[in-house]
């Protein structure tokens, strides 16, 4: 008996089925076949890049690019290697040494390092296991070794300064869904310095002192930039030991040291700052660059060159960020931002970073050695209140507003546009108002005609002949402009058109954290070189008469020689002296006025608080940064945030 | 023309907010609590003055939450503090960095309109302060009572046009560093010239003058007597 009989209709249709499922299974049985994973032609894949030696030189450039040097396109709220549209808002204008021409932001951070140097430390270290397994020359992977201890160093220490104690991952971690097992603590500060110096000293002991090109041994770690970067990272860990106690934060993070660092752990950081500057200092082979010029304007000459082309200056660099490619993403544009008013050649923005009298007051005169002698501008002498004009003041009176500024160190000239400057041939014009005969003051757009001439509140009567004082972005609202990193020769009417090479760290600024680490330690044995070392900072700035070594010389001295090199703000940091500065802080400005209560108009200089701010006091929180994402990373955040 | 264009746009967005149901804002509740109160001295039961910016904040901690967040309450300058958007829960409260001897956290819990006072010993009082406009100055006079033994490290008259006048907030102030520990018989005394202030303190308008000392004690603040208005 036949269960199931089919007629032939019905077997044709299960043919069909057969015929279906058989085609499926073919297509199933390709698919799991490799022909289509095709390696793409218009990248190299990762493996082929760490292991061939052009691969890891273009890995390593990129590794360079990332570090967080702190340059020409540092901005503080936008970032590392940040360029277009950044009001140039710079770090020295959130410190003591110049003001915004249009923003009164200060204390505002893009809370970026964080991830961004993870990434680094992620890149490194891949750089770091990759290397064993190269067939390359031991030595040449001994440098890269270095390297990538040194470049560690330098992302470590930029974690340190702004959050103290920070997780510390020297090995790659796999990934896996183990959350748990990937999380690390933080380390305390003291650890975190710790490593730091100790990487230092890994790339000390690894890296060549030079490299085959001049050019290359200036622009990649040498033992030398390791020891410079040793010197930079003692001294600061130092200053936050001996500084804690002055604004001791609480809470978790401060009760588990992972900020903060007991005053007793000091000289053991200063004595390492010193020695780190020392092998430098008796190495031979930095010296100042044009040590010796003959008169204070060769001085300013000199260093204003160096700052022009820090490849003219190969004895006194150490370590230089290059930029090149004009018009393309490598350049910058600090020219653009920063130059006068007058001289702006139609890039849209210009004037921005300007010097405030804080700075301004410390250069030295040369007839007053060691001394902080302020800019006089009344019979009465000294840092008058800025009250601003008064009609009853007794205003010293100039011919020229240039000649108020006589005398002093050829530092000033050189880093500074003043009132009447000459600036690419052209006479920088600054003036903020007009004393009438009468006594009264014109501080507003106006002419008033003396003896029949004409005068302009601004100095002259229309806006592209003038750079300061009118209230607009374009014009300084201090009385000053910058003149340091600005090239004199150049021509800039669009972005990205600057190449200076930046100097980030160079042989004076080893001398200074020499100096200071020896006046804050009590290092006595020091005395006789860190006095040399200050004065022949000073001998090179056209003094010829030396000081003593005391910590107000030594201090001075430093903000003066390394002015908008982003160095003060962090001195301030380390040397916990922001929020005593920044208490209810105004800056203040000089505004030339032209007066003409005499038979003959003169110039006078009437100080002031920066038109248009604020008083800013700077929170103790601020000494560190929060940590992002703390409530997912599951680490202490830090005080008061 | 123009009136129909803005018609038919109005009418495309309101349909597009609907379509991804944006009238709907939110799907959680709302603060449903507010805290409020005062901190005041342990034994005069007066409310301890504050600063607002770089002044005493109270931290809480929302409990049955992991890896909790440390909120913060700024306190006003009379020493009240007030948050209405709260949500009801249990928190461990503590007012920190304050111008009192430390005081321990506590657990609170917060339902509709709670009221948390803190009682805590200031680390100076300043007593019988006089403040008042002598000729061209302005001269203020106080006693001191600590109650630390730490040194006093510095006391200071401090003057400005709102009524939330201290350290950090000041257009002129007269400031002496005494680094020294006060007995409270000394009378201290001090003074701002009106001539010399003239730009900052114009004669004819008020100012508000504030007197303040403040302790040698890690993360410190001032100690205040209310703030007198006075006009020049």
């Amino acid at each position: 008996m036949k269960l199931f009989k089919t007629t032939k209709k019905e077997r044709m249709k299960i043919y069909q089925y057969q015929y279906i499922i058989l085609g499926l299974l073919l297509f199933t049985a390709a698919s799991c076949s490799k022909s289509l994973d095709v390696v793409p032609k218009n990248k190299i894949p990762g493996d082929a890049v760490l292991s061939d030696p052009n691969g890891i030189t273009a890995f390593v450039a990129n590794l360079y690019y990332q570090a967080p040097i702190e340059d020409f396109v540092y901005f503080p709220r936008e970032g590392f290697n940040a360029r277009g549209n950044t009001g140039s808002l710079s770090l020295s204008q959130y410190g003591l040494e110049a003001i915004h021409s249009e923003w009164g932001n200060w204390n505002q951070f893009k809370n970026e390092w964080w991830v961004k140097g993870y990434k680094l430390n992620r890149n490194i270290n891949i750089l770091a296991e990759s290397l064993p397994g190269l067939s390359m020359a031991e030595s040449e992977k001994k440098a890269l070794m270095g390297e990538a201890s040194f470049l560690r160093a330098y992302t470590y220490f930029a974690l340190a300064k702004r959050y103290g104690g920070v997780p510390i991952i020297p090995k790659n971690q796999e990934y896996t869904t183990e959350f748990e097992s990937l999380s690390v603590p933080r380390s305390t500060e003291k650890e975190t310095w710790d490593f730091i110096l100790a990487e230092c000293d890994k790339a000390i002991e690894m890296l060549p002192e030079t490299r085959s090109s001049a050019s290359a041994t200036k622009r990649r770690a040498t033992k030398w930039a390791a020891y410079a970067l040793k010197s930079r990272a003692a001294l600061h860990a130092a200053s936050i030991a001996k500084f804690w106690n002055l604004v001791p934060l609480s809470g978790p993070a401060a009760t588990q040291k992972l900020v903060g660092i007991d005053a007793s752990e000091a000289n053991r950081y200063y004595e390492q700052a010193i020695k780190a500057s020392e092998a430098i200092m008796n190495s031979g082979a930095y010296s100042l660059y044009k040590p010796t010029p003959a008169n204070p304007q060769e001085a300013a000459k000199n260093y204003q060159d160096m700052f022009m082309d820090p490849n003219i200056a190969a004895s006194e660099v150490i370590f230089l960020k290059g930029y090149g490619q004009a018009g393309g993403a490598l350049a910058h544009d600090y020219d653009g931002w920063n130059n006068p008013n007058q001289t702006g050649e139609g890039f849209p923005y210009r004037g921005r970073t300007n010097p405030i009298m804080e700075l301004v007051d410390l250069y030295e005169t040369y007839d007053k050695p060691g001394e902080i002698t302020p800019l006089a501008t009344t019979t009465a002498g000294g840092a008058t209140p800025n009250e601003g004009y008064n009609p009853s003041a007794n205003y010293l009176h100039f011919d020229s507003p240039e000649q108020i500024f006589q005398g002093r160190d050829a530092r000033f000239f050189a880093t500074i546009i003043y009132p009447n400057a000459t600036w690419k041939g052209t006479k920088i014009v600054i003036q903020g108002g007009i004393v009438k005969p009468d006594g009264s003051l014109i501080d507003s757009r106006a002419s008033f005609d003396f003896n029949g001439v004409k005068y302009f509140t601004y100095g002259k009567e229309f806006a592209e002949q003038y750079s300061g004082y009118d209230g607009s972005a374009n014009m300084t609202r201090t009385g000053f402009l910058m003149r340091k990193f600005l090239k004199e020769s150049a021509h800039i009417s669009s972005f990205n058109q600057s190449t200076t090479d930046f100097m980030d760290m160079r042989y004076a600024e080893i001398l200074l954290n020499y100096a200071e680490a020896v006046v804050e330690s009590n290092y006595t044995q020091g005395n006789t070189n860190a006095a040399k070392a200050i004065n022949d900072i000073r001998r090179r700035a056209g003094h010829t008469v030396d000081v003593p070594l005391n910590l107000q010389n030594v201090l001075r001295e430093r903000t003066v020689e390394l002015a908008f090199e982003n160095q003060n703000f962090w001195d301030m940091i380390r040397r916990r002296t922001f929020h005593t500065a920044f208490n209810n802080k105004l800056k203040t400005a000089l505004v030339p006025m032209i007066d003409l209560r005499e038979a003959s108009p003169k110039y006078i200089f009437v100080r002031k608080n920066v038109p248009g701010t604020n008083p800013q006091t700077f929170p103790e929180k601020s000494y560190y940064f929060p940590i992002p994402g703390t409530n997912n990373n599951g680490l202490v955040q830090n005080p008061q945030y | 023309m123009k009136k129909s264009h803005i018609y038919l746009a109005t009418f495309f967005s309101i349909l597009l907010m609907a379509g991804c149901e944006l009238e709907k804002i939110d799907n959680y509740d709302g603060p449903n609590a507010s805290i409020y109160g005062g901190i005041y001295d342990i034994e005069t039961n007066e409310l301890i003055q504050q600063d607002i910016i770089r002044g005493t904040q109270i931290e809480y901690i929302e409990n049955h939450y992991e890896n909790p967040e440390t909120q913060y309450l700024v306190v006003k300058n009379d020493g009240t503090f007030r948050n209405n958007m709260m949500f009801a829960n249990t928190y461990t409260i503590r007012p920190v960095r304050g111008n009192f001897v430390e005081v321990q956290k506590m657990g609170i819990e917060v339902k509709g309109e709670t009221k948390v006072d803190f009682k805590v010993l200031p680390y100076i009082r300043i007593k019988n302060a006089k403040i008042e406009k002598v000729g061209n100055k302005i001269v203020a006079t106080f006693n001191l009572q600590q109650n630390v033994p730490n040194n006093v490290k510095k006391i200071g008259l401090f003057a400005h046009q709102e009524p939330n006048v201290g350290e950090p907030l000041k257009v002129v102030s007269s400031q002496v560093d005494l680094k020294m520990v006060t007995f409270e018989s000394t009378i201290y005394t001090l003074q701002i010239n009106l001539d010399e202030n003239k730009n900052n303190l114009v004669p004819g308008k008020q100012y508000y003058f504030r007197i303040g000392a403040l302790i040698d004690a890690p993360e410190a603040k001032f100690n205040y007597v209310p703030a007198i208005r006075i006009t020049l």
